[in-house]
C-alpha cells in the first residue's frame, strides 16, 4: 500500500467519525446560527433607528428651541419629547434626577450625565435657528423671509468606494472565526494524537500503516471538517448578513470567503503540526492541557494583535504581525478584508507561512514517528527531539 | 538492552508458544518481527528472505497492551482495519462481517467498542488481528483476561489458523496452556532464547528420564542404592526418579520387586512448567 492510500483512509475514518458525532454536528449548527444572527443583527442594529429623548423647557424661548429640536430631531437620529416646566428650579430638578434628559432652561442645556451627540446636535441647532430667526426679526426682516433663509435645502449625502464600516464588522467576524476554528481543530489534532496513544490503538495501526500516514491522514481529515464547517458558516453569516440589508453581496464577498478559506487553511496546517507534537509527548488526555498551552498561547496573542489592527490596518504593527507566520493566519485576513494589505504583502504573508509549514511538517512527523510508541510521563520536547534522530538515523 | 542474539523460527502450519519471565524481551521480539521496533542489529526472516516492511504489514497483530478507537463501532472498526492492511473495501466489509459472526458478537456489530464488555472487547481485539487473514500471526499474551470459553474460542481460533497454513506466535504465562495448544515452544531469559524446539524434543533434550515408581511396603531408602539413580522427590504417589547415564531403568524395577509389591512403575514427563524452572532458574 502506497503512503498516499494509507493517508487517504486515515483521513477518511477521521472525517467519518468526525462528522457522524453528535456533538460536531451541533457545534456546526450552533456556530452557524450564532454567525447567522451576527449577519442579521448587523443589518437590524447596524442603522439602529432614531433614539428617544425627553427635554424639559421652561420659559418661551426654550419652549421654542425645544420644539424646534423636536422638529429637527429627525435629521439627528433623535425622537424628542418636549416637557414643558412652570419653574426653572423644578427644570433644573427634573434633569438632575434624570427624569429627562435634558432641560433647557434660560442660557444653560442642563442634563444628568453628559449630553448624548444626538441630542445636543439637535438642541444647539434648534437654539441657533431660533435665536436667529429672533435677531432677524428684531432687524426688520418679514418672519416668512426669516424662514426661509434659515430652513436652506439640505445636502445630499452620497456614498463613494466601500462601506467601510460593513468590512470592518466583516474583518471582525473572520478573525474571530479563524481563532476559533483554528483553535478547535488545533486541538483535535492533538486530542486525537493522545486519544491513539492512551486506547494503545496506535499499536496496531502502526502495524499497518507508517506513522507518517497516521499523521498526514489525521490532519488532513480533521482539517477538511473544519474547513467545510468555517465554509458553511461564513457562507450563512454572508447570506444573513445580505438578507438583513446590512451587505449587498458582490463579487467583493466571494473574495472575503476565500481570504477566509486559505488563511484558515495555512494556518491549520501550521498549527496542526504544532499540535500534533503536543499530543505525541503525552500518553493521557489529562497531561494534554499542559503540553499544548504553549500552543495555544501563541494562537491567543494573534487574536489579540487583530483587535488593534482592526483600528489602524496599517499601523507597523499590523504590517509585522501580519507577515509573522504564527499571527498572520489571524492578522492577514483581516488586512486583507478592510482592504488595507498591498498584494507583495499578501504574497509575502502566504509565502512566508508556506515556508514555516514546509519546515515545521517534516519536523512534527520525524517528532511524531520517534514519541508515539513511548508511553508513561510526559516527555520533554528536548527529549522527543533525541528520538526523533535516533527515529531517523534507522530509517 | 532489551535482546541480545535473539533468534526464533517458526515454520508455516504451527504453533509457536513465547514464554518467558517478565522483562524478557518477548514484547521487543514481537514488536521488532511485526516492524513496530526497528532492531539495531540482526534481522527479520520470511520464508528464508529478508522480509519486506510491505509483508510486515500483512502480519496480523495483538499487542499486549489492548487498544481500539473507544467511540468506533465494532464493524467499521474491523472493515477499517482489514483496508489498513490493504483490502478493498467491499472484501473488508465481508471480511469484518465474517469475524463478527465467529467471534459471536453479532448483536454488538452496531456498537461501540467502549460499550461492550471486557470478554467482547478481547473478542474484537481477536477479529482486529485476524481480519485481513494475515499469513503470519503474533499474539502478545492473548489468553490474559480471558474467561474460560474465550479462552477455548481462542485456542480453537489459533489451531484453526495454523492448520490454514499461518505461522503462529504468541507470548503467555499460562505454561499448561502453551504445552497443550503449541507444536513448538520457545524459552526467553534476559533477552536471548534459552530452550527452543517442539516440546517433546525439549524434554529429551534438557532432562534425563524420569520415572514415577510407588512400592508398596518398601522402606523409605529403597532407590538410593540403585546405580546411577537419584531421588528427585517423595510424596504419597510414590517416588520421582531420575535415571543417570549409563543406569538401567530395568535395574530400578528389580530393585523395587525386591523391596516389596510395585503398584505403579511408568515412565515420567517433565511438564513445561518444570522445564521452565530448570531453564529460566539455572
Amino acid at each position: 500500500m502506497t503512503l498516499r492510500h494509507a493517508t487517504m483512509l486515515v483521513a477518511r475514518r477521521e472525517f467519518g467519525e468526525r462528522i457522524r458525532t453528535r456533538a460536531m454536528q451541533i457545534s456546526t449548527l450552533v456556530t452557524v446560527l450564532i454567525v447567522a444572527a451576527i449577519g442579521l443583527a448587523a443589518g437590524l442594529l447596524g442603522d439602529d433607528g432614531p433614539q428617544d429623548f425627553t427635554v424639559g423647557a421652561q420659559g418661551a424661548e426654550a419652549v421654542q428651541i425645544a420644539e424646534a429640536a423636536r422638529t429637527a430631531g429627525a435629521g439627528f437620529d433623535a425622537r424628542i419629547e418636549v416637557k414643558r416646566f412652570s419653574d426653572e428650579a423644578r427644570a433644573r430638578r427634573a434633569a438632575r434626577d434624570g427624569d429627562v434628559d435634558a432641560a433647557v432652561v434660560g442660557e444653560d442645556i442642563v442634563s444628568e450625565d453628559s449630553l448624548p451627540a444626538e441630542l445636543e446636535g439637535a438642541l444647539q441647532t434648534a437654539a441657533r435657528q431660533v435665536r436667529a430667526a429672533q435677531a432677524l426679526r428684531q432687524e426688520g426682516v418679514a418672519p416668512d423671509a426669516a424662514q426661509r433663509a434659515l430652513s436652506p435645502p439640505a445636502l445630499h449625502v452620497r456614498t463613494l468606494g466601500t462601506d467601510d464600516e460593513s468590512r470592518q464588522g466583516i474583518a471582525f467576524v473572520a478573525s474571530l472565526l479563524l481563532y476559533l476554528q483554528l483553535i478547535v481543530f488545533g486541538l483535535a489534532v492533538a486530542s486525537g494524537v493522545v486519544e491513539e496513544k492512551s486506547s494503545r490503538v496506535v499499536e496496531i495501526l502502526l502495524a499497518a500503516i507508517p506513522a507518517r500516514a497516521l499523521l498526514a491522514g489525521k490532519i488532513l481529515g480533521i482539517g477538511l471538517v473544519g474547513l467545510l464547517q468555517l465554509a458553511l458558516t461564513a457562507v450563512a453569516g454572508l447570506l444573513a448578513a445580505s438578507l438583513s440589508g446590512a451587505i449587498e453581496l458582490g463579487t467583493d464577498h466571494a473574495g472575503v470567503l476565500a481570504i477566509v478559506l486559505v488563511w484558515f487553511v495555512l494556518g491549520y496546517l501550521l498549527y496542526a503540526a504544532l499540535y500534533a507534537v503536543a499530543g505525541v509527548l503525552v500518553s493521557r488526555q489529562e497531561d494534554m492541557q499542559s503540553s499544548s498551552t504553549p500552543v495555544t498561547m501563541v494562537l491567543v496573542a494573534g487574536y489579540l494583535v487583530a483587535f488593534p489592527v482592526l483600528e489602524d490596518p496599517s499601523s507597523s504593527l499590523a504590517v509585522i504581525s501580519s507577515l509573522v507566520p504564527f499571527t498572520s493566519p489571524i492578522v492577514m485576513p483581516v488586512r486583507a478584508v478592510v482592504g488595507e494589505a498591498s498584494p507583495a504583502e499578501i504574497a509575502a504573508s502566504v509565502g512566508l507561512l508556506v515556508l514555516s509549514i514546509g519546515l515545521l511538517i517534516p519536523l512534527a512527523a520525524r517528532i511524531y514517528e520517534g514519541s508515539v510508541l513511548r508511553m508513561g510521563k510526559p516527555l520533554k520536547v528536548r527529549e522527543a527531539m533525541r528520538a526523533a534522530r535516533t527515529a531517523r538515523a534507522k530509517s | 538492552m532489551a535482546l541480545d542474539s535473539l533468534s526464533l523460527a517458526v515454520p508455516d502450519g504451527e504453533v509457536l508458544g513465547f514464554v518467558g519471565p517478565n522483562g524478557a524481551g518477548k514484547t521487543t521480539a514481537m514488536r521488532i518481527a511485526l516492524g513496530v521496533l526497528e532492531p539495531d542489529a540482526g534481522e527479520v526472516l520470511w520464508h528464508d528472505t529478508p522480509v519486506t516492511r510491505e509483508q510486515q504489514r500483512r502480519f496480523g497483530y495483538m499487542p499486549e497492551e489492548r487498544g481500539l478507537y473507544p467511540k468506533m463501532r465494532v464493524d467499521r472498526h474491523l472493515r477499517y482495519l482489514a483496508m489498513l492492511h490493504g483490502r478493498e473495501e467491499a472484501a473488508a466489509g465481508e471480511a469484518a462481517a465474517h469475524w463478527i459472526e465467529r467471534m459471536g458478537i453479532d448483536e454488538r456489530a452496531e456498537q461501540r467498542i467502549e460499550e461492550l464488555s471486557l470478554g467482547n472487547q478481547q473478542r474484537v481485539q481477536l477479529a482486529a488481528a485476524l481480519v485481513h487473514d494475515p499469513p503470519v500471526l503474533i499474539l502478545d499474551e492473548p489468553f490474559s483476561g480471558l474467561d474460560p470459553i474465550g479462552t477455548d474460542v481462542m485456542s480453537e481460533v489459533l489451531a484453526e489458523r495454523a492448520a490454514g497454513g499461518a505461522a503462529v506466535i504468541f507470548s503467555s504465562h499460562q505454561l499448561e496452556l502453551v504445552e497443550r495448544i503449541c507444536d513448538r515452544v520457545a524459552i526467553v531469559n534476559r533477552g536471548s532464547i534459552v530452550a527452543a524446539g517442539r516440546v517433546d524434543e525439549l524434554r529429551a533434550e534438557r532432562s534425563r528420564p524420569r520415572l514415577r515408581v510407588d512400592v508398596e511396603g518398601a522402606p523409605d531408602g529403597w532407590a538410593a542404592g540403585v546405580a546411577g539413580v537419584r531421588v528427585v522427590s517423595r510424596d504419597e504417589r510414590g517416588v520421582l526418579l531420575e535415571i543417570g547415564e549409563g543406569a538401567d531403568d530395568q535395574q530400578v524395577l528389580v530393585a523395587a520387586g525386591q523391596a516389596g509389591r510395585v503398584r505403579l512403575f511408568a515412565p515420567a514427563r517433565p511438564t513445561l512448567a518444570e522445564l521452565f524452572r530448570e531453564v529460566v532458574e539455572r
